[in-house]
């Protein structure tokens, strides 16, 4: 990732302010930055979101394709992840140099929508063993500024929550087998239900205490991190160690508890952002990528 | 012999029989109290482990081990010259961490090019180990760890790193400590520790996960962990509280394994 | 002889109140921990206290670092720097080949301006030269030889006959008789085995 230069001297004063509950852009141990969330940002997908964390710029697109369902799961559809590390983001990323953060952060997004409660996959079967639907979720990094996992999931909630999947009826063919015919209202549409969707909390050690959503020069600070999917029952559906180091077994509990109790919080406001958006309709005024 | 190419030699995609069995017989472990090969649900119940260093003589350091039925090989080169050298690596070493399941370990049979799923544990291996190795001592070379699952019977990535951590002492490399991996798997409201391939898939769906922990023993300080699923914050301490319990059972035997490569070489004289 | 101990990563040694710390070990809170899996060897080196040291096997493993002297064979020659692989930290072989540069700046300590590399080194000689730096992102090991006592120790001449030094730039072919230059290194006595 991008690299920034931190000095013996600004490590201690970070450090120092950690301890005393105050960082260095004001915020408190666990507040997150400033952050923006607009959905339905590009026209040709089913859904999409950007969110602004920071610097941090995430676009995420949603396009819904029909597949045909993965024989270990017959009755269900399936999300497919690609994260792109634009060499907009940082020149480092040019060429084949973001694969590797890339491949990482796809692989940990299939991991956090790894269980039955994070989105109803049933609900994107078509027709069982045959026909279901395949969500492609494209993460493009535009800026990247730190705490790029809690970003990404907010901007997928977001866009999944924007996502409409056009109505498909199943009919008998003239030859006897079955035939597609999807709707040609636009407005005749299935919505996910994204309640359950979780997010996820970073949380970087510093010193003895721990930060949410770090800034890059928080995170040269840091030793260690842990990862924390929290959803808005509070539950936890993926924990992973980042970074070099290692960690106290007592820091660990402390950090999920707060992980959890930092991401339960995050829900409810996001969930109410996002309706308030939609009520608008037309009349909202879209701020796109100047703003 | 050249391949007639324009003849249709089999079907483009194949599927493995077992998925073809009756769902029935897959469940029937959840219903039961204990576990099907006699251990006891929620406790600190480990496979016997059995294993050995120095096993590859082309490598640096080498360690087998076997748990059950998963068994693991694991060889380690180096250090070397770095292949890549990028600033960040100038003044450490570098770590690099291949993990390969044999395309006959699982039921299902694997492609032998690695899928992301399987870099994606190589990385975990990575993350779990690198706190241990003393990276520092070691400028501008790479360590090459190898691993690869002969036969998965569950835990995978817990023994992976157990049996890299042994390799890497048998190689040489300095560390801090060894590094023992435990995973558990939550079924319901209780935990089955150092879970087999059967218990790792089995279980009703909802109330399951998994947790891979990793331990540096003697400085008692988790270098790993991975948790998926769907669980509370308590569940998920309690957890890791147990599969700590795991780890430290594991040590004594790693130990003596450790101890007894050392025992086999030729001692070194008082100069 | 009474059994040695062993130990394993990890494991507390003693205090630092105790022993120092030698190879093989490392300092925490106050303690000396044992880096590797091997034999604990405590040694009086006239000093205070003991010094306390695990080793693996009867060679330790070696890393070019700064300062070192290493024994190495050129590989390759231009005008501006000769490339090596470095084969001997000190006395200790390495197991794997490591290579290093050595610039037309640092061939000679003086004259740096007149020397040429093709004077100096020829592929195939062995040379003892000292690690400057790890070297960047581009480079490789940088190593000199600008003492006296580094330089070419082995050659052969065109004949593919070994060399004797007869001055400090030049080598004779005992064959041939033929003269080639050199940057040749005066060897410490004590370092010729015979």
């Amino acid at each position: 990732m991008a690299a920034v230069q931190v000095c013996e001297a600004e490590k201690v004063y970070i450090m120092h302010g950690v301890r005393d509950d105050l960082r260095v852009d004001g915020r408190g141990c666990e507040d997150y930055r400033h952050m923006e969330i607009e959905t339905d940002v590009v026209s040709n997908t089913d859904g999409s979101a950007r969110v602004k964390l920071g610097y941090t710029d995430v676009l995420v697109g949603i396009k819904a394709e029909i597949g045909k369902p993965k024989p270990a799961a017959p009755d269900e559809g399936y999300l497919e992840f690609f994260v792109d590390c634009s060499a907009n983001a940082t020149p480092e990323f040019e060429g084949r140099g973001g694969e590797e953060l890339g491949s990482e952060l796809s692989c940990t997004l299939y991991k956090v929508f790894n269980n039955v409660n994070s989105l109803e996959l049933r609900a994107l079967c078509i027709a069982p063993r045959e026909h279901c639907w395949v969500l492609y979720v494209d993460v493009l990094l535009l800026q990247c500024d730190g705490n790029l996992f809690d970003a990404i999931s907010i901007a997928i909630k977001a866009a999944l929550f924007n996502t409409r999947i056009p109505k498909v009826t199943i009919t008998e063919g003239e030859e006897g087998g079955a035939e597609l015919e999807l709707s040609d209202d636009p407005y005749d549409c299935v919505r996910l239900n994204v309640e359950n969707v979780p997010c996820i909390v970073t949380l970087c050690k510093i010193g003895h205490r721990h930060v949410v959503d770090a800034t890059l020069q928080e995170k040269a600070c840091s030793v260690a991190g842990l990862l924390v999917s929290v959803t808005h029952k509070g539950t936890i559906t993926c924990v992973r160690k980042v970074g070099g180091g290692s960690l106290e077994p007592e820091s660990i509990f402390e950090m999920t508890e707060t992980g959890k109790r930092v991401g339960k919080a995050l829900h409810a406001p996001l969930m109410k952002l996002l309706r308030d958006e939609e009520a608008q309709g037309k009349q909202r005024q879209k701020v796109g990528f100047l703003g | 012999m050249p391949v007639d190419t324009k003849r249709v030699r089999g079907p483009e995609e194949s599927q493995s029989p077992l998925l073809f069995l009756p769902s029935i017989a897959k469940k029937s472990v959840a219903a039961e109290r204990g576990r099907q090969d006699g251990r006891r649900r929620g406790q600190a119940d480990v496979r016997p482990v059995f294993a050995r260093c120095g096993l590859v003589s082309q490598a640096k350091g080498s360690a087998y081990i076997e748990a059950g039925n998963t068994k693991l090989i694991c060889s380690v080169f180096g250090p070397r010259e770095a292949e890549r050298k990028d600033e960040a690596g100038a003044s450490s070493g570098r770590l690099l961490c291949d993990l390969r399941f044999a395309p006959f370990s699982c039921p299902n049979r694997g492609a032998w090019i690695p899928s992301s799923e399987d870099k994606d544990t190589a990385q975990g291996l990575l993350e779990a180990l690198r706190p241990g190795v003393r990276l520092h001592r070691y400028p501008r070379a790479q360590i090459e760890v190898n691993v690869l699952v002969l036969e998965n019977d569950g835990s995978a990535l817990a023994h992976a790193i157990t049996c890299a951590s042994m390799a890497l002492a048998d190689a040489g490399i300095e560390m801090y400590d060894v590094v023992l991996g435990c995973s558990l798997r939550l079924d319901g409201n209780s935990f089955l520790l150092d879970p087999t391939l059967q218990e790792e898939t089995a279980g009703e769906p909802g109330a399951q996960g998994s947790v891979t922990v990793a331990l540096l023993p003697s400085l008692n300080q988790v270098s790993g962990l991975q948790a998926d699923g769907d669980m509370r914050e308590d569940t998920l301490a309690e957890a890791v509280r147990a599969c700590m319990e795991g780890c430290h059972k594991l040590y004594p035997v790693i130990q003596r394994a450790l101890l007894r490569a050392v025992h086999k070489r030729a001692s070194p004289s008082e100069s | 002889m009474s059994p040695r101990k062993l130990c394993v990563p990890g494991e507390k040694l003693c205090s630092t109140e105790d022993c120092i710390p030698g190879t093989g070990t490392y300092l925490r809170h106050g303690y000396i921990f044992a880096a590797l899996a091997g034999y604990v060897f405590r040694k009086n080196e006239g000093e205070e206290l003991p010094v306390i040291s695990v080793v693996k096997e009867t060679e330790a493993q070696l890393l070019p670092d700064v300062g070192a002297i290493v024994t190495c064979k050129v590989t390759s020659i231009n005008p501006r720097f000769a490339k090596v692989h470095i084969l001997y930290v000190g006395s200790t072989p390495l197991k794997d080949r490591f290579r290093g540069t050595i610039r037309k700046e640092d061939v000679r300590a003086t004259e740096k301006d007149k020397v040429e590399i093709y004077k100096s080194f020829r592929p195939g000689d062995i040379v003892l030269a000292k690690v400057i730096s790890l070297g960047d992102v581009q480079s490789n090991y940088l190593l000199t030889t600008a003492e006296n006592e580094l330089g070419v120790v082995v050659a052969h001449s065109e004949a593919g006959v070994q060399m004797i030094p007869i001055s400090w730039c030049e080598m004779q072919c005992p064959r041939t008789h033929g003269k080639e230059f050199r940057k040749v290194a005066r060897v410490q006595p004590e370092f010729l085995q015979a």
